[in-house]
């Protein structure tokens, strides 16, 4: 492996049960590089992410990721090796995953509290700088509920980059937001972006990916169709699933004129 | 009207030497109860298969009999094997155990309620799984915990009241006793029920007003 890829997956495959998430997945992610994964939902794409940090087992293949080598097939990962790759790769979720019950702060200086023994004085400080690059010092001493939906993502990512990270995982960090509140949160991500993080991103903004990723993955039928750079894979995709996938992606509204030939029939039997 | 206040008072002191005793028992039942629930929580969670079998098999078989037989079983059959406890020994192991299978399975209810992305979040930060249930998952299962846990205390306070089968001194024996010297039965019964509802009265007040102190921080 060259020094520069912190990342590979080398045919890695998902199934649950007899189920089949994704097949053969063979990815490479090198230093500071910003890879977008997209696809319709279902492809896998959430879930090939959770297997990066081992937040769920995979069946066949191999992953590298951060001087580690992993196995398909392994259900437990030895304690001390699980904990330094994810104490090392950062994971952003869709849902946000805020701890109800610790207010901003304390959600941010847990795991470095914890995990990680930084002193209290030190991890308040670290996660005070976050939250000024993100806009929200002032929230510091509130509880997540009182928040809006891109508040807390925005906390979120305090939280993930609290403990220092070198690779960060999104997982559509943006899809359960309103749209009035995407911009913060990406603005947050593509900061981080040209500040030379490593990362990740499942995400259905394509103009978003198209402007900050460096490649783009097209993930559909359980597997990867297609990648390249990212304007190459988006603007003239070479293979045909991945152009009626982001032709449907980017042209919503003719989708509306299929669904209405298919009604048209029932609507005339009445 | 008189006489009914007087022979109120009159047995009053010996009626509330037996509530010290009540008192006592349950929270000692309650302590050994929560303890004991918690780790049987824990057994059933455990992915390592003989603990989920133990606390399985306990939870199912003891949650079944009834408490007066488990009292009678640890007071004179145990006896009968040779271990020989003293009255209140084998009421706080018998009510502690009973109670151990309803606490545990309102522990592991709510921490089965917690929500997978509060586990995943906590799991991608590196959190350990000891640390992820401690700093996590309890802390919001305590929430859901308390409701149920308090109905259960009400139970386990009126349960205390089997122990006057085995001559445990607690408010039932006391108001037993004075009942087959005075023959003033609907005294001596209500007067004790007086009490055991003023004694559950105070702790759910206690309880609920803790509940609400610790949900009004949170929001």
């Amino acid at each position: 492996m060259s020094n520069d890829v912190v990342i590979r997956t080398d045919r890695l495959t998902k199934r649950f049960g007899p189920l089949s998430v994704f097949e053969e997945v063979s990815l490479e992610v090198k230093k500071s590089e910003v890879m977008a994964i997209i696809g319709p939902s279902g492809a896998g794409k959430s879930t090939f992410i959770r297997c990066l940090n081992y937040l769920h087992p995979f069946n066949q293949g191999k992953l590298d990721i951060l001087g580690h080598t992993i196995l398909g097939g392994k259900h437990h990962l030895p304690r001390e090796e699980l904990r330094d790759i994810r104490t090392r790769v950062g994971m952003v979720f869709q849902t946000f995953n805020l701890f109800p019950h610790l207010n901003v702060l304390e959600n941010i200086t847990l795991a470095p509290v914890e995990v990680k023994r930084v002193a209290r004085a030190n991890a308040n400080e670290r996660a005070m700088e976050l939250l000024e690059m993100v806009g929200l010092s002032a929230k510091a001493k509130m509880y997540p509920k009182r928040l809006s939906g891109g508040e807390q993502q925005r906390v979120a990512i305090c939280r993930a980059l609290a403990m220092e990270p070198e690779v960060m995982l999104f997982d559509e960090p943006t899809s359960m937001l309103d749209p009035e509140l995407v911009g913060d949160v990406l603005a947050a991500i593509r900061r981080l972006a040209s500040d030379g993080m490593t990362m990740i991103l499942v995400t259905h903004e394509m103009q978003f990916a198209k402007d900050v990723a460096d490649t783009v993955v097209i993930m559909a039928d359980h597997g990867v169709v297609e990648t390249g750079p990212a304007r190459e894979v988006l603007e003239s995709p070479r293979t045909e699933r991945a152009q009626s996938f982001l032709h449907r992606v980017l042209h919503p509204e003719e989708a509306n004129d299929l669904i209405d030939a298919k009604m048209a029939p029932i609507g005339g039997r009445q | 009207m008189q006489t009914l206040w007087s022979v109120w008072m009159q047995y009053l002191p010996l009626l509330l030497k037996g509530t010290v005793m009540t008192v006592e028992l349950t929270g000692a039942a309650l302590v050994v109860g929560v303890v004991f629930g918690f780790l049987l929580a824990l057994g059933r969670l455990s992915h390592i298969r003989v603990l989920d079998t133990v606390a399985t098999g306990y939870v199912e078989v003891i949650r079944a009999i009834p408490v007066l037989i488990i009292l009678f079983i640890t007071y004179y059959a145990f006896a009968e094997l040779g271990l020989v406890l003293s009255g209140v020994t084998a009421a706080v192991v018998s009510l502690g155990g009973f109670y151990a299978t309803q606490y545990g399975e309102i522990f592991r209810g709510s921490i089965l309620g917690i929500d997978r992305g509060q586990t995943e979040a906590a799991a991608a930060l590196g959190l350990s799984h000891a640390q992820t249930l401690r700093r996590v998952v309890l802390p919001q299962a305590f929430f859901t915990i308390l409701p149920p846990a308090t109905n259960q205390l009400s139970n386990l306070i009126k349960d205390t009241s089997l122990v006057f089968t085995i001559s445990v001194a607690d408010l039932m024996y006391q108001a037993n006793s004075a009942l087959s010297v005075n023959f003033l039965p609907m005294d001596m019964l209500m007067e004790a029920g007086v009490i055991y509802f003023i004694f559950y009265l105070i702790i759910a007040k206690v309880l609920g007003r803790w509940e609400l102190n610790v949900q009004r921080r949170r929001n």
